[in-house]
């Protein structure tokens, strides 16, 4: 070989070295910040039928988002994703009107979560759930 | 590449890019008969740049809170992906700091590199060091377990020894009568923003007055070259025909820290609980001292000596006077002989003082 392959040769060679030991820093750097699955509020969420009054909400955490089961006047129960579908802000239940409120841009929802008034451009999400013994499962 | 040259040329118009590429990295001339332990004090800068930016990976997870420190430690080593890397490099990089630190210091000591006109670029070092050792002693506070919560009680205290203001100056450090929550908060913002803000201006006065006043050749090896041409800016010292720093010292540079990094990874990987005894593994309790709490090992020859005298305050005292001698060593030592076998009663002190010190150490790690 001429000088000149020796040298493109192990320049080359050096490149691929740092090249890996890039990799080599970059990677556990990049799992290290990383948002983390949270195990708690993963698939489904729990809980007894009567914190839910007739007429009330609850709100509880599910799969990283808001979620909210309603129990309307006439005593079904609706789950649904309490996102609002214009921006991202959470909607807040009115007792009185017996819908939803979003407080940032003043979306309207009914209690089964069909857009009102307002910006949202989709009604609220419906979420599954189920009822057993007197205890609510969404998810 | 085209694109680069495009990109300096543009730079060039507007910063004059090469004439400071000149000045600074290939026109940067060193004696051809520097040595390896001129590496250190680039690897030092490296090691810092190591625990800043690994220290910041830390904050995201650390909570600086009393009652939930040490479970975010704990986090950060079981659950956080890499957690545990990060956090051992930290951990085992402060360490190293402290090492290499004093060889850096033996090599300076060794070459006369203090001597005049260089009394500005020891006292720089002198201060770096006791920042240095600050800075270890507020981050071993921060994963509060017993052995960070009763080494800071026993550092702190040995602070009261000083007389009337003795005291006042223990509570004013743990921010209460005793090492507690007070006491983190105002550790954390020490460790994390002020000492290593004030280390790094250190560090660019310490290179800066390197630069400007220009690195003091080995007193043995090769002999410098002789051309005698000088440029016409400030150099105390120039060295004229001697060899680029760009690229040639920064290659040689980037080789000492390779060889770093392979001893760091050693560590790191295969035995990072070495600078951990059982006690760092413990959440604090602050009504249980353990039986045998002892400072990290670049403590212990301070910790001996408080223990050898009766009166601490001779301790502190006796220590006091030692780094004063030692800050004020370019005045004291005016002689103009570097190399260390000509300077037979510095040879004797130094060597007197360094197995005293090492000798401190040991007996402090089994006392």
């Amino acid at each position: 070989m001429e000088q000149v392959g020796r040298r493109k040769f192990l320049m080359t060679s050096l490149g691929g070295v740092l090249a890996v030991a890039a990799g080599a820093v970059l990677y556990p750097l990049y799992r290290y910040l990383a948002p983390r699955r949270n195990i708690d509020s993963l698939g489904k969420v729990s809980f007894p039928e009567t914190e839910v009054p007739a007429g009330g909400a609850k709100f509880f955490d599910i799969g990283g988002a808001t979620g909210v089961v309603v129990r309307k006047a006439n005593g079904d129960l609706v789950a649904l994703s309490a996102v609002c579908t214009h921006l991202g802000c959470i909607v807040q239940w009115q007792k009185e009107r017996q819908d939803f409120l979003c407080p940032c841009h003043a979306g309207r929802y009914t209690a089964d979560g069909a857009v009102v008034s307002g910006p949202p451009p989709k009604p609220l999400g419906k979420l599954p759930f189920s009822v057993a013994n007197g205890t609510i499962t969404v998810g | 590449m085209v694109l680069f040259k495009k990109i300096a040329d543009w730079l060039e118009v507007r910063l004059g890019l090469r004439d400071l590429v000149d000045r600074e990295l290939t026109g940067y001339l060193l004696p051809r008969n520097i040595n390896a332990w001129y590496s250190l004090g680039s690897i030092l800068l490296f090691i810092f740049a190591l625990q800043v930016v690994t220290g910041i990976l830390l904050l995201i997870y650390y909570v600086p809170d009393a009652d939930r420190a040490f479970r975010s430690v704990t986090t950060i080593m079981n659950e956080v992906p890499f957690g545990w890397l990060i956090r051992m490099c930290h951990a085992v990089g402060s360490n190293m700091m402290v090492l290499i630190l004093l060889f850096h210091m033996l090599s300076v000591l060794f070459m006369g590199s203090y001597k005049s006109p260089r009394e500005m670029n020891w006292l720089s070092g002198f201060i770096l060091l006791n920042l240095v050792m600050a800075v270890s002693l507020t981050g071993y506070l921060l994963p509060w377990s017993q052995l960070s919560f009763w080494a800071t009680t026993v550092a702190t205290n040995s602070v009261g020894t000083i007389p009337v203001v003795g005291g006042r100056l223990v509570e004013f450090l743990r921010g209460g009568t005793l090492v507690g929550p007070a006491t983190l908060g105002r550790f954390f913002a020490l460790h994390v923003a002020v000492i290593p803000l004030t280390i790094a201006a250190l560090v660019g006065l310490h290179l800066f007055l390197l630069e400007r006043i220009g690195v003091s050749t080995p007193p043995f090896g090769m002999d410098d070259t002789r051309n005698a041409w000088r440029g016409e800016r400030f150099e105390y010292e120039g060295h004229p025909g001697g060899i680029p720093f760009f690229p040639n010292y920064l290659l040689q540079d980037l080789t000492s820290i390779a060889i770093y990094l392979a001893f760091f990874f050693l560590v790191v990987f295969f035995d990072p609980y070495l600078f951990f005894p059982k006690d760092a593994f413990l959440p604090a309790n602050p009504f249980q001292t353990p039986a045998h709490i002892k400072p990290e090992w670049y403590f212990l020859a301070n910790y001996q000596t408080l223990k050898i005298f009766p009166s601490e305050f001779v301790g502190l005292a006796v220590q006091g006077m030692a780094m004063t001698f030692l800050a004020l060593l370019p005045f004291v030592d005016r002689g103009k002989e570097k190399h260390p076998l000509k300077r037979p009663l510095f040879l004797a002190c130094s060597v007197g003082g360094i197995l005293l010190w090492l000798g401190l150490t040991i007996w402090g790690h089994y006392s």
